[in-house]
């Protein structure tokens, strides 16, 4: 009897897992575990999914153990109608305790070592890049410098209300394919933060200090990126694009940049930093 | 002459006017009045924070919608929500219920400092009444974020009187808060009854105790860092001047509070769980040692760990920081097992309280895999400032605080008030608060792992965010819902509610609180109470159980 009320249980989580294969999440999205892009967008997102997937799939099953034990003990030992005394009263057992001490403290290690060996690929730094990006943020739009062409882009803020078509009008990183690239990333008033969804990494940029992050974008395409600091009132606008895009493309954008006279690099100049409220021009040089 | 010995005869029965009910109140040192001001006060701040979370929830509900009419009200109903969360709700409960049990939970008649413990409410009263006065200035209260970034914090970018406003008044309410962690501490220490050795402590007192002590090591730097933030706002100090590395330096004082600060809101509730599964279980807690050691492990490890949410500043040591998140999944681990061993071969009964137990413990469960998911600096960079922290942390901490919160006050309400409360409306509303919770919160998982960040007042309909905010938006609609039949349920109580004189109104209380008088008498006990075990109440109450270890304790069935 109490078998077959088991096996009755046991069909609930069966019945989700296949309501879920079901419910149009494709093969493909699942087998990332519903990061966003496709296969190999950079260098390091392969080496992300698979630590994600891989690390999700533990979990799950540590999870569904804590909860299936959980759900166990409350259905087989819940009180019954008519039932009197008390279970026996018992108040610890080493051996178990000690169990759900080490084996955590192994599955930990194992996970640290891991993300040891990919965080340390991706902050690996290139010392020498095929393309070179300078960033600087402002509240609330992005500038792109391109160091090696020697020509910069500058943004403005975007404007939008619920309509769709406004993503064209978002300042545009265009980047070579199969380049390594390095970004050096800065802000001219407060704290942004440089997110391009798909790469799977963002990192923040400060006023006063440089920030680098290094990759190779391996698939052409256009790429979301956002400011994933809060910087103000218009944070959520604050969006750009970037574009990975063939050499020659690449090429032509800067020469249509430098034909448009945008030569030269801008820097943070206008820090307004640099007028804080009591700040003495004497002092500070 | 007559009339003196009137007024004499009826002394401490005649009724009281509604003036001099205020001034007892408000001038009480009594710590479970105190408490219950806690109770009362943190209560109301969380349906107001509640409330701004609506309208943000309604003003992502659709792309490009003007619910809030600009940008930076959104941004200051964000920066109070937080705030008002944690610092006017969640830690300030953490006193109410450290107020009004953990002095009868060690056999002691009040606080250590009664008058210390009635300033340090005050400060919190007046402290989170100045921050979100913020609101009833011209430019409206600090939009900045709760965690209030350098420089985009200072005059130059968050010019508004509200700014100032909440650094000073946290600043004041800050104080109140070290003040209590302060009083608990050297209560417990010193004021425990004959008997009560520190291992027969019931686990809500212990983490009390730990929980102070984070208190004591984690808001001083955070008041000293709010006095440098406001002496930079209005005395030009240059402290978090970029020019000098400032704002990292801010980021280091602030998480070095804000980490402590979330287990400063876990612990306290891990301990009212921690009481009510052994009575709903009719058994032990299970592992009482391993639960207190895992206890002020993971306070120790919080002090070591502030920089994981720092990881994408580019500028601090990950592997370090990393190991020392990872590890806290240990101790945390060993809880929750230790919550099922409770469970295990029990006598488990569903009464309110442990519905919401059971809840908090199958939310908890999923904070705690998205937290080692987070705690990896890989993982992270991909995940941080997005909705999937966002989804991280109200599944950890509302799963905790406000789980543990209802299932506290349905356990100990008669204790507090001598009625028990209406049990079919207490289910009622906690399948309405646990699918309103998990419709809000599960579905931003998915919506930061597709590229929301947090924080953002609007998107565009490319970003195919709409249909699982409109999902989340519904269901925190249902989650507000829940919160009707409870203050219906408080409501009908009062009028006519079933009155309790029992002890023990549950049957299976285990600690002292159990053993004296429903509702508490003046001074928690007219005896001082006899403790020969961690459960002495359950001792009075079923004494062929009493001392038992494994074997006897007799038989489930008969």
């Amino acid at each position: 009897m109490l078998k077959k009320r088991g096996l009755k249980w046991a069909v609930l989580p069966a019945a989700a897992a296949v309501l879920l294969l079901l419910s149009g999440c494709s093969q493909q999205e699942f087998s990332r575990g519903f990061l966003p892009g496709v296969p190999g967008v950079t260098n390091h997102t392969d080496r992300i999914t698979g630590l994600w997937t891989t690390s999700w799939i533990v979990l799950w099953g540590i999870g569904l153990i804590a909860w299936g034990l959980m759900f166990y003990a409350v259905i087989v030992y819940r009180r019954r109608t008519g039932e009197t005394g008390l279970p026996p009263q018992l108040r610890y057992n080493n051996p178990i305790e000690t169990l759900f001490t080490v084996v955590p403290l192994i599955i930990t290690i194992a996970f640290f070592a891991y993300t040891a060996r990919d965080m340390a690929a991706i902050e690996e730094p290139n010392a020498n890049p095929d393309v070179t990006i300078s960033v600087i943020a402002k509240q609330w739009s992005w500038d792109f410098n391109y160091v090696d062409g020697n020509v910069y882009d500058s943004g403005v803020q975007s404007q939008f209300a619920g309509e769709t078509g406004s993503e064209a009008a978002l300042p545009t990183l265009y980047l070579p394919v199969n380049k390594s690239v390095k970004v050096n990333l800065s802000a001219r008033d407060v704290i942004h933060s440089f997110w391009v969804v798909d790469f799977l990494y963002k990192k923040d940029m400060f006023p006063g200090r440089t920030n680098y992050m290094y990759f190779t974008p391996q698939v052409e395409g256009t790429y979301k990126g956002k400011c994933a600091e809060l910087c103000g009132e218009y944070h959520s606008m604050m969006l750009f694009n970037v574009k990975v895009v063939s050499q020659a493309e690449y090429d032509a954008h800067l020469a249509a940049l430098a034909a448009a006279g945008n030569v030269g690099q801008l820097d943070n100049k206008y820090d307004r930093n640099q007028n804080l409220p009591g700040d003495n021009p004497e002092i500070r040089g | 002459m007559a009339t003196a010995t009137a007024s004499k005869s009826t002394y401490g029965t005649s009724k009281k006017t509604k003036g001099q009910i205020l001034v007892d109140w408000i001038t009480t040192t009594d710590h479970k009045k105190i408490g219950y001001l806690y109770l009362i006060t943190s209560f109301a701040y969380f349906l107001i924070g509640g409330v701004m979370a609506l309208v943000i929830r309604a003003q992502l509900a659709a792309p490009g919608l003007e619910i809030v009419q600009t940008k930076e009200q959104y941004n200051q109903l964000f920066t109070m929500h937080g705030t008002i969360m944690l610092l006017m709700f969640a830690t300030p409960l953490f006193a109410a219920f450290a107020n009004i049990l953990m002095p009868v939970q060690i056999g002691a008649p009040d606080v250590a400092f009664p008058r210390l413990n009635a300033i340090a409410y005050w400060f919190y009263f007046f402290g989170s009444f100045v921050a979100v006065a913020g609101f009833f200035t011209p430019q409206g209260a600090a939009s900045f974020g709760w965690f209030a970034y350098a420089p985009l914090s200072n005059t130059t970018f968050s010019p508004g009187l509200g700014g100032d406003l909440w650094v000073f008044g946290l600043a004041l309410s800050g104080f109140g808060t070290i003040m209590g962690g302060v009083n608990f501490i050297t209560t417990i220490l010193t004021m425990r009854a004959p008997g009560m050795t520190m291992f027969r402590l019931p686990i809500f007192t212990w983490n009390t105790l730990v929980t102070s002590i984070l208190v004591i090591m984690c808001f001083p730097p955070f008041a000293a860092a709010l006095f440098a933030l406001g002496a930079d706002r209005r005395f030009d100090a240059h402290i978090f001047d970029p020019a000098n590395g400032g704002p990292m330096l801010w980021q280091h004082l602030f998480w070095f509070f804000g980490h402590p600060e979330v287990y400063i809101l876990a612990l306290p509730f891990f301990g009212i769980v921690s009481e009510i599964f052994p009575v709903f279980s009719r058994k032990p807690i299970f592992g009482y040692k391993t639960l207190v050691y895992a206890t002020i492990a993971i306070a120790a490890l919080s002090m070591t760990v502030w920089a994981h949410h720092m990881y994408v500043t580019g500028s601090v040591l990950l592997p370090f920081f990393a190991f020392t998140t990872m590890l806290i999944a240990i101790p945390t681990g060993v809880k929750v097992f230790n919550w099922i061993g409770t469970l295990w071969k029990g006598s488990v009964t569903f009464e309110t309280p442990m519905l919401y137990s059971l809840g908090f413990l199958t939310t908890f469960i999923f904070g705690g895999l998205t937290g080692v998911i987070l705690a990896s600096p890989a993982l992270d960079f991909h995940l941080s400032d997005s909705y999937f922290v966002v989804a991280h942390f109200h599944y950890v901490v509302f799963g905790t605080v406000v789980f543990a919160m209802f299932a506290g006050i349905y356990f100990w309400y008669p204790k507090m008030t001598g009625k028990m409360l209406n049990e079919r409306l207490g289910k009622i509303q906690f399948w309405l608060l646990f699918l309103g919770f998990h419709i809000t919160f599960l579905i931003q998982h998915w919506l930061g792992v597709i590229g929301m960040p947090r924080r953002y007042a609007t998107y565009l309909p490319e970003d195919g965010f709409t249909w699982m905010n409109q999902v989340s938006t519904l269901g925190s609609a249902l989650l507000a819902l829940s919160i009707i039949p409870f203050l219906w349920n408080i409501y009908i109580t009062a009028r006519k509610g079933e009155k309790t004189t029992l002890n023990d109104p549950w049957g299976y209380g285990r600690s002292l609180e159990w053993a004296t008088g429903t509702p508490f008498p003046r001074h928690n006990f007219t005896s001082i109470p006899r403790v020969r075990s961690e459960s002495p109440a359950f001792d009075l109450n079923h004494p062929e159980a009493a001392g038992s270890e494994v074997q006897t304790a007799g038989k489930k069935k008969d």
